[in-house]
């Protein structure tokens, strides 16, 4: 079951789920629009080594906007501190956006029970598309779960590959599951 | 919890659930097929502004379709008005379009409970590739809904043709 937005508003309100700062005429029927932090980065990985540190241009997107180009891919974070220690967020973009061709997530829009952070966005643009800081670009959506007893306190295992703990753009971790 | 097929069927028939027109051979196991439209909109510029309105223009498909390019958005609508007051409509493309390379919807798969209305498809093709008017070319599953119900009363409400991003609108808003 997905939660409505009066569920959403309920929730936040008794400390369930975590969006901070929380603003009611961010939240939609179904779902509560998110923000574009400032930070920006323009990431490139090497073909050649996963576990070596991609390249990373980190930038500031100005009061007047950033061009995102096509064909690549930026790593962006929200503005508001997103999570739950009771439902499963599901982190998306509003239709908004999508009707300009702007991805905020690529592929995995799930998120963990239990963190509670900035989320790092993947941003890729069909075609050049500019982008202001604060804007509500994308949507998160919290889902009830069965079996939440069973976690018993093992929400989420934050030592390990733990992007929890991170409250800017942070780049793949991927070395850290190649064993 | 999804719904299954013969429970968006049943829905149908209930008014709880609209999909017009409605034809039981697009219902699947847990999800119902939609049908690309005829009409496209595309962006007049390459490069948009969500800060500013992007001007647009049409095009009509014949019964040739027409072929998608890379790099390109088209916007695209379902033949059918699709949505709920009850259930949370979910889309996505059919694994046979997403086989092809084409995505159906950009980021945003969730449609407002209370939005009724033909849903605007965002066309994107990784490689070039020929669509065609009427098509089967996606699907929408429904969802149980857990809280009090505030129905969607934005923007897009009833569109009845893509409807191009309004998210220029916010920023009037703050202003």
């Amino acid at each position: 079951m997905i939660l409505t937005g009066t569920k959403i508003t309920e929730e936040v309100l008794n400390g369930s789920i975590c969006l901070d700062p929380f603003e009611v005429s961010l939240v939609n029927p179904n779902s509560y629009n998110y923000r574009l932090g400032e930070e920006l980065i323009e990431i490139t990985y090497d073909v050649d080594d996963m576990k070596a540190l991609p390249t990373q241009n980190k930038l500031t997107i100005p009061d007047d906007g950033y061009v995102l180009q096509p064909n690549k891919l930026y790593l962006g974070v929200t503005y508001e501190t997103i999570g739950s220690t009771k439902y499963v967020p599901s982190l998306i973009g509003r239709s908004s956006l999508g009707r300009l061709g702007l991805f905020l997530q690529i592929t995995a829009d799930l998120g963990h029970i239990g963190t509670c952070h900035k989320w790092t966005l993947e941003l890729t643009v069909v075609q050049p598309l500019r982008v202001y800081p604060r804007m509500r670009i994308g949507q998160v959506s919290f889902w009830v779960t069965e079996g939440l007893e069973l976690l018993n306190g093992h929400e989420y295992k934050k030592e390990v590959n733990s992007y929890a703990k991170y409250s800017e753009p942070t780049h793949s971790q991927m070395e850290k599951l190649l064993g | 919890m999804i719904l299954t097929g013969p429970k968006i069927h049943e829905e149908v028939l209930n008014g709880n659930i609209t999909i017009d027109p409605f034809d039981p051979v697009q219902l699947n196991p847990n999800s119902y097929d939609f049908r690309l439209g005829s009409k496209l909109k595309v962006y007049k510029n390459l490069e948009l502004d969500t800060k500013n309105e992007n001007e647009t223009e049409t095009i009509e498909l014949t019964e040739s379709g027409i072929i998608l390019y890379p790099n390109k958005l088209y916007l695209g609508h379902t033949v059918e008005r699709i949505g709920s007051e009850k259930y949370v409509p979910i889309i996505r493309g059919k694994s046979s379009t997403g086989r092809l390379g084409l995505f159906v919807h950009i980021t945003a798969d969730l449609i407002d409970i209370g939005y009724i209305g033909r849903f605007t498809l965002m066309l994107h093709a990784v490689q070039p590739l020929r669509v065609l008017p009427g098509m089967r070319i996606g699907q929408v599953t429904f969802w149980k809904v857990f809280g009090d119900i505030k129905l969607y009363e934005g923007k897009y409400q009833g569109s009845m043709e893509p409807a191009a991003s309004q998210v220029y609108k916010d920023f009037k808003l703050k202003d």
